[in-house]
């Protein structure tokens, strides 16, 4: 018995994010990646977050000893703006991204909450005349969660705020009969646009990010967060 | 922010029923938090949005967003007030700090503490709010429903005027109790808070909390009445030093309009006019040091419809103005308007894609995919990640996650909520603990050697490295990225066999909803027992797995299943593994015993059948 060797199983994490840049890919977005050990710049203010938002407070955001504006970042949101700055600089517009990573936040644990996840990250934007709009992002996310929860799952927006995008929007998902929250997004706001080197007077784009822990315990019906990250087989059941 | 609909129908008559609210609320404002339905009124918990807080933490604010929302009417109630008479006042205000923008006063004589009338109750209480005394209540009436703190002092108390200004070294002031703070604050030793002072001592903590010296006591008869406006970084910096929640501070701090000052005055006025018929009012002091701006804001319906990606027409966005009553002119398409005091969060013409589409409701924008001219790069990491990955996979390892904190570092973190302050180095320790674990559930696992890796960032000073590391034997070998991506390119990473046929799902794993349902281990330890028997050649293992099967109870949460099988002059031997566990209690070795004995007396009833 045995002669050939089983195959070893995969974290659901990393299937799941497998999934999702296959399906991003397949609507043309490129994968990007970057540091956790982020730069204040990038994690807050290319993000339009306010000098005195309470997101910045030691008791939200691991801050690092020593190393002034140093964090270890709270949305892979600092990817994706890294990304399109980039993108900026190489004459690549129109361009897309996603990027799926761990993030950080200071929190207390519990079933629901954990100090670190993996969050999906992704951004779309290009000249007026594209017209990337919020339509778009709909159409994305849309055929997103059907891939990732079923042809059969229904999209829709809520108003939010966030200071990174202008207008702002709770993106739900309708899965087994039930709304529920799973991710934030919006039109990047002209704040982020200039910050990354663009001018947002010529250009526009949609941006969104969100837990892919949630997605997971959804998907499954995995009870609690902090399994993901016990080292224990027994998760990987996919 | 609690909302009560009785007091919304005060303003708003023609209000949809309480479900319908409900969900007006959710897809054009905010999230409900809770829908209370209580006797004769139901109270919905909203969370105002932190860019609509200046004009929407206020009955009548949500009130005027939904008339306007709606197209429903809305009933002014400001002309009904009955306006006092006022008398010339001695009053002096002093603004000694740029961070208080307006300050206005009011001196009301011969006034009376006593217990509220019962609307003024009934609405405290409807929001979960106390009812304490007829002036202090006003002083909340008027905050819950314009959005606008207000205080009283006590004048009597008071050693010539009011003074704004920064706090000095001695300065000690004691705050109201709270129920967070039953014994209140003291503020000393504190430099540069802004205080509302006399000319002799501090009265209270400025857009935060009123001192417990110079509030409103049983005898009070003379009072001044405060409504000030004051810098919202300011308030929240002070707040959180002295770690101070009270609903003023939660108003100033997202930044209130200065033009709302003279409504909330004239308000609290008006109801203590009407609780105290008799009372002499003096003349208001308004000093309006930081005056608003009147600010315009222009945008196209053009742009608009291009960033909802749906088509809005200029009568639309008239239309939308005007049941906002907000002024306005357009050229062809181009429209200016004139951005309303309390709206603090039109800025620029993004913001009015928004208010336009949570007007209409998203529900109006269609999902369109795009297609844009864009042709994506190959992402290194990612690719070296994968090939990694795949590659352990196929020699039979297992991907783990374990956590980036530890008790020891070179990168330590600030402030944490657990006590693992320190980054990894090392992905080793991590999987030596996993691989400790799943030693332990090796037989659960259906595993003979557990093989396990995990791929992950490492912190060392002045670095950032992602590391791969796995498992032989007992032994933890870990490497960069790089390392491990070079060698298994180079075909040099090969100590043992491969999976023999290629996994073509390996490199573009099938995207389909996969939607099985995730089972929870028991927590409980588990028991396993192995059971081996000789059978005649012509027995095939399902046979021996049937009467296993029938026979093991129901506490079997893994297995049987084979784990060896020989043949040997004319027989076969079979061995099955079978793993007992409870999803209630720890088992005990006598009552998997029973289990197994009932296995063995069935198989020991074939006659050609041997237990090993």
């Amino acid at each position: 018995m045995n002669k050939e060797i089983k195959k070893g199983t995969i974290h659901p994490l990393t299937l799941l994010a497998e999934e999702a840049y296959k399906a991003f890919s397949e609507m043309g977005f490129e994968i990007a990646t970057g540091p956790e050990l982020e730069t204040e710049w990038y994690n807050f203010d290319v993000l339009n977050v306010a000098k005195d938002h309470p997101a910045r407070d030691m008791q939200d955001t691991f801050w690092i000893k020593d190393s002034k504006g140093e964090v270890l970042r709270t949305h892979s949101t600092s990817v994706t703006a890294r990304a399109i700055e980039q993108a900026g600089k190489d004459g690549r517009l129109p361009c897309a991204f996603i990027s799926v990573g761990k993030v950080y936040r200071n929190e207390a644990t519990d079933a629901t909450h954990e100090m670190q996840f993996y969050q999906v990250d992704g951004v779309m934007i290009g000249s007026i005349e594209d017209g990337v709009s919020l339509a778009n992002l709909k159409g994305v996310l849309t055929e997103f969660y059907k891939k990732m929860l079923g042809e059969e799952t229904e999209v829709e927006f809520r108003p939010s705020f966030f200071p990174f995008t202008e207008p702002s929007l709770e993106v739900h998902a309708k899965f087994k009969g039930r709304w529920l929250e799973m991710m934030g997004g919006g039109m990047l706001h002209p704040n982020v646009i200039k910050n990354c080197g663009l001018n947002p007077d010529k250009v526009q784009g949609f941006a969104f990010g969100g837990g892919l822990d949630r997605i997971a315990m959804i998907k499954w019906g995995i009870p609690d967060v902090r399994l993901f990250y016990q080292g224990d087989l027994r998760l990987n059941q996919f | 922010m609690k909302i009560s609909y009785n007091w919304l129908k005060w303003y708003i008559p023609e209000a949809p029923d309480r479900d319908k609210l409900a969900d007006i609320f959710t897809y054009h404002i905010c999230e409900v938090e809770s829908v209370e339905k209580k006797e004769g009124d139901t109270i919905f918990d909203i969370n105002i949005l932190p860019n609509r807080s200046h004009d929407l933490l206020s009955h009548k604010g949500v009130a005027q967003e939904l008339a306007s929302l709606l197209n429903i009417s809305y009933t002014d109630p400001t002309p009904k007030y009955k306006t006092p008479s006022s008398v010339a006042t001695n009053l002096k205000i002093d603004i000694k700090t740029d961070k208080c923008r307006r300050f206005m006063g009011r001196v009301v004589r011969n006034v009376k503490v006593g217990p509220s009338p019962d609307w003024v109750v009934n609405h405290l209480e409807s929001i979960g709010e106390r009812s304490i005394n007829n002036l202090v209540d006003a002083t909340n009436i008027v905050m819950y429903n314009t959005g606008q703190p207000t205080h009283c002092f006590d004048l009597d108390k008071l050693e010539g005027g009011i003074i704004v200004r920064p706090s000095l070294k001695d300065d000690v002031l004691n705050l109201l109790p709270s129920t967070k703070n039953p014994k209140g604050v003291v503020v000393k030793d504190k430099e540069g808070v802004m205080l509302v002072c006399d000319e002799k001592k501090p009265l209270a903590l400025a857009g935060i909390k009123g001192g417990a010296d110079s509030g409103v006591s049983d005898n009070t008869t003379n009072i001044i009445l405060e409504v000030g406006n004051f810098d919202p970084i300011s308030i929240r910096k002070t707040a959180q030093a002295l770690n101070i929640f009270t609903d003023a501070r939660k108003r100033f701090e997202n930044d209130l309009s200065p033009e709302l000052a003279p409504y909330a005055m004239r308000e609290l006025s008006t109801l203590i006019f009407e609780m105290f018929p008799d009372a002499t009012f003096e003349d208001i002091v308004d000093v309006y040091t930081v005056k608003q701006k009147e600010k315009k804001l222009k945008f196209s319906a053009d742009r608009i419809s291009k960033i909802l990606g749906l088509e809005v027409s200029v009568v639309e966005i008239g239309n939308i103005l005007e049941r906002y009553k907000i002024g306005y002119k357009n050229e062809g398409d181009v429209f200016e308007i004139i951005v309303p005091p309390m709206r603090l969060d039109l800025t620029c013409e993004e913001d009015m894609a928004e208010e336009i589409g949570r007007i209409l409701g998203y529900d109006k924008v269609k999902p369109i995919i795009p297609k844009i001219n864009f042709t994506p790069k190959v992402n290194e990491t990612y690719i070296k990640m994968s090939a990694v990955r795949n590659e352990l996979r196929s020699k039979g390892y297992s991907e783990v996650m374990s956590y980036a904190f530890c008790d020891k570092g070179e990168i330590e973190v600030m402030q944490s909520a657990s006590d693992k302050k320190f980054l990894r180095t090392n992905l080793a320790d991590g999987l030596k603990e996993s691989l400790k674990l799943n030693k332990i559930n090796s037989a659960l696992l259906e595993m003979k050697e557990v093989k396990i890796f995990e791929i992950g960032s490492v912190f060392k000073k002045g670095s950032e490295e992602t590391h791969v590391a796995y498992n032989e034997k007992d032994g933890i070998i870990e490497k960069t990225l790089d390392e491990l991506y070079q060698a298994v390119t180079a075909g040099v990473f090969s100590s043992g066999p491969r999976k023999k046929s290629p996994d073509h799902s390996e490199n573009t794993p099938a995207v389909t909803a996969n939607l099985e349902k995730f089972k929870m281990w028991s927590l409980y330890p588990f028991i396993s027992r192995d059971i081996a028997l000789w059978v005649p050649e012509s027995v095939v293992a399902g046979d021996v797995e049937k009467i296993i099967r029938e026979n093991m109870g129901e506490l079997v949460v893994h297995g049987p299943y084979l784990f060896d099988e020989f043949k040997k002059d004319g027989k076969i031997s079979y061995a099955f593994r079978l793993i007992f566990q409870s999803y209630e209690r720890t088992l005990t070795d006598l009552e998997v015993g029973t289990f197994f004995d009932k296995i063995t007396n069935k198989i020991k009833e074939k006659a050609d059948w041997q237990i090993r």
